[in-house]
Parts: structure tokens; C-alpha cells; sequence
């Protein structure tokens, strides 16, 4: 697609409408595609005789409001709207890693309440168990945010909803004064971040990283 | 006196425009704004801000559909051909401005102006 043009005016074009939120492959087709028209007219100017300076000068008069112009572009492409291509590149992703995760913490609670597991701890049967499954929750996430063209920081945080989501609640309550740490709270605090947070992130983070890598068509 | 038409009235008519040219042959972004300057001795002129976004509605809309080719220099160009619903539309939309100029006469003398 468009790989004889000038990659001046693609590194313009790209340039110009990074206000422009659309799927990846999308995006770099309206760049490739007016990235040419741009360098079409520059020839045209050429071959009329104007100099490259006055080509050029002619050239960025054909648009006045690039922003504006990302914005056209983006109502016009986009069927549902800003909102709904967010909620395609981030939330229903973080959404289904944050419900698989969550689903996945209440199976294994469920599970460990059984008479016959009774008597093991709590780390061996709910924690360890979650944070060897929780690679995959992060997975589906950045996977589904992938599929949908979200960029690498919406797949980043699409996989690691789960453990964003954790530590927004935890703040709010922690600030709030809702949740009072009867222990010094600094061995509690610590332990909630390491347990909550910590490491489950690291494990979303495992399943996340394979659907990161820029795919052809994003690159 | 110049005989640039106004940006307001030009836009109306870019649906009519492009979809007439595109019924004759495929063709791309660059070539539909200098076909249409080149048929109307420059009094409508659309711009890259103008035209594509009007490109990608009639697109979204299936009227016309692009594809990349190359062009007889050998660049890369995305072509725009009026699909059969796109044809369908041409006919009645042509009527429509058919109307449209006849009313406009009537009113305020078109024609003879």
C-alpha cells in the first residue's frame, strides 16, 4: 500500500492528524492515501515550473486546519463515534480481563471453602492458583483490544484493567478512610500492594506482552 | 469577476459531483479534484480537506469503494469506483438537482442571471 511515497509527506500526514483515534490499519491508510494526494501536487507544482520552496508553500496551503481535518475524518470513518472506538480499543477488553479475573478469584474462594481443602492455606489454594491463570485474563484483554486496533498503550492497559481497577478501589478506600488498618499499616499496606497489585500485575503483564509487538499492518 | 463558487454552495453539490465522475471511470483522490477543476474551468475546486472527508462518507455509505493500485507511474494510489448502489443513487440525485435548479430559477432568476 503506498510504498513509493515520498515518506516526507507520510511523516507529515502523520504528523499533522495524530489527533486522528482509529483503528491502526485504518489510520495508516488515510495517511498513505493523503500522503500521495500531497505528493501529487507538489509534482504537479514542479512541473509547472514553481520552485521546490513554492511547490512546498502551495502544497501546505492545501490544508488550513489539520485538526479540524483529523476530526472530519474521524466522525466520517468511525460508525459509532469517539466514544465507542475507546470503548472498543479499552474498556469492553479491560472489561473481559477484569470479569475473568475477578470470576477466576471467586472460583478458586469457592473451591478452597470446600470441606476437603479446608485445612491448606490460602496462599496454595487461592492466590498461587490465580496468579498462574491471571497471565491469561491479561491475555484476552490485550488480545480482544488488538483485534478491535487499539494502539500499544490501550492493549497495555486493557490487559492490566484487572489490577488498575484494584488499585483505583484501593486508593479511593484507602484515602477515603473507609478501610482502617487496625495493625501498623505499613506491613498491611505493603503486603496488600504486593499481593493486590504487585504481582498480580506482573502476571497479567506475562500474558499482555506477545500482543504488544506492533502488528504490520500498525507499524 | 471571479468565478470560484463559495465553499458552502460547492459542498452540497460534492455528493453529485463525484459520483457523476466516478460513473464514467475509477479513479483516485488526486485525479477526482483536478477532473472536476479541469471540467468546470476551476469554478469548483476541492482540496484535500474538502474532498476525502466527503470520499470516506460515500464510502461508509457504499456508494463507492476504494482499492490500492497503481497509477501509470507506478505509485501506489487508492482508486474509487461507484459500486451498484452507488449507481442507483446517481440517477435520482441528478433528478433531485435537476429540480433543485429549476426551482432556483424560479425564484431568483438563475438562468438569466
Amino acid at each position: 500500500m503506498a510504498d513509493k511515497v515520498t515518506k516526507d509527506w507520510t511523516a507529515l500526514v502523520q504528523e499533522q492528524l495524530r489527533p486522528l483515534d482509529l483503528p491502526a490499519d485504518e489510520r495508516q491508510e488515510v495517511i498513505a492515501e493523503l500522503a500521495a494526494h500531497l505528493e501529487d501536487l507538489y509534482d504537479e507544482q514542479i512541473q509547472k515550473g514553481l520552485s521546490e520552496s513554492e511547490a512546498r508553500k502551495k502544497v501546505m496551503n492545501e490544508v488550513v486546519q489539520w485538526r479540524s481535518l483529523a476530526q472530519n475524518i474521524q466522525r466520517t470513518k468511525l460508525k459509532e463515534g469517539i466514544m465507542n472506538a475507546r470503548t472498543k480499543h479499552l474498556w469492553l477488553p479491560g472489561l473481559v480481563s477484569l470479569a475473568a479475573a475477578m470470576g477466576l478469584l471467586m472460583m478458586l474462594t469457592q473451591i478452597s471453602l470446600q470441606p476437603r481443602f479446608l485445612g491448606r492455606s490460602p496462599l496454595q489454594m487461592v492466590l498461587l492458583p490465580w496468579l498462574v491463570l491471571l497471565p491469561l485474563c491479561g491475555g484476552a484483554g490485550a488480545y480482544l483490544s488488538r483485534r478491535g486496533g487499539g494502539y500499544r498503550w490501550a492493549r497495555l492497559a486493557a490487559g492490566l484493567f484487572p489490577t488498575i481497577v484494584l488499585l483505583v478501589l484501593g486508593s479511593i478506600l484507602t484515602l477515603t478512610r473507609l478501610v482502617v488498618l487496625a495493625r501498623p499499616s505499613w506491613w498491611y499496606g505493603s503486603l496488600a500492594i504486593a499481593l493486590g497489585i504487585v504481582l498480580p500485575s506482573a502476571a497479567l503483564l506475562v500474558g499482555t506482552l506477545p500482543f504488544l509487538k506492533t502488528t504490520k499492518a500498525a507499524s | 469577476m471571479t468565478k470560484r463558487v463559495r465553499s458552502k454552495i460547492a459542498r452540497g453539490s460534492t455528493e453529485l459531483v463525484i459520483l457523476a465522475l466516478l460513473a464514467e471511470q475509477s479513479l483516485y483522490g488526486f485525479e477526482i479534484s483536478k477532473r472536476i477543476e479541469e471540467r468546470t474551468g476551476g469554478i469548483l475546486c476541492f482540496t484535500l480537506a474538502s474532498l476525502y472527508p466527503m470520499l470516506y462518507e460515500l464510502e461508509k455509505r457504499g456508494w463507492i469503494a476504494g482499492r490500492w493500485e497503481a497509477n501509470q507511474a507506478g505509485r501506489d494510489r487508492r482508486y474509487y469506483g461507484l459500486t451498484p448502489a452507488g449507481k442507483k443513487q446517481l440517477a435520482p440525485l441528478r433528478r433531485e438537482w435537476n429540480f433543485f435548479f429549476q426551482a432556483l430559477d424560479l425564484l431568483a432568476g438563475v438562468t438569466n442571471g
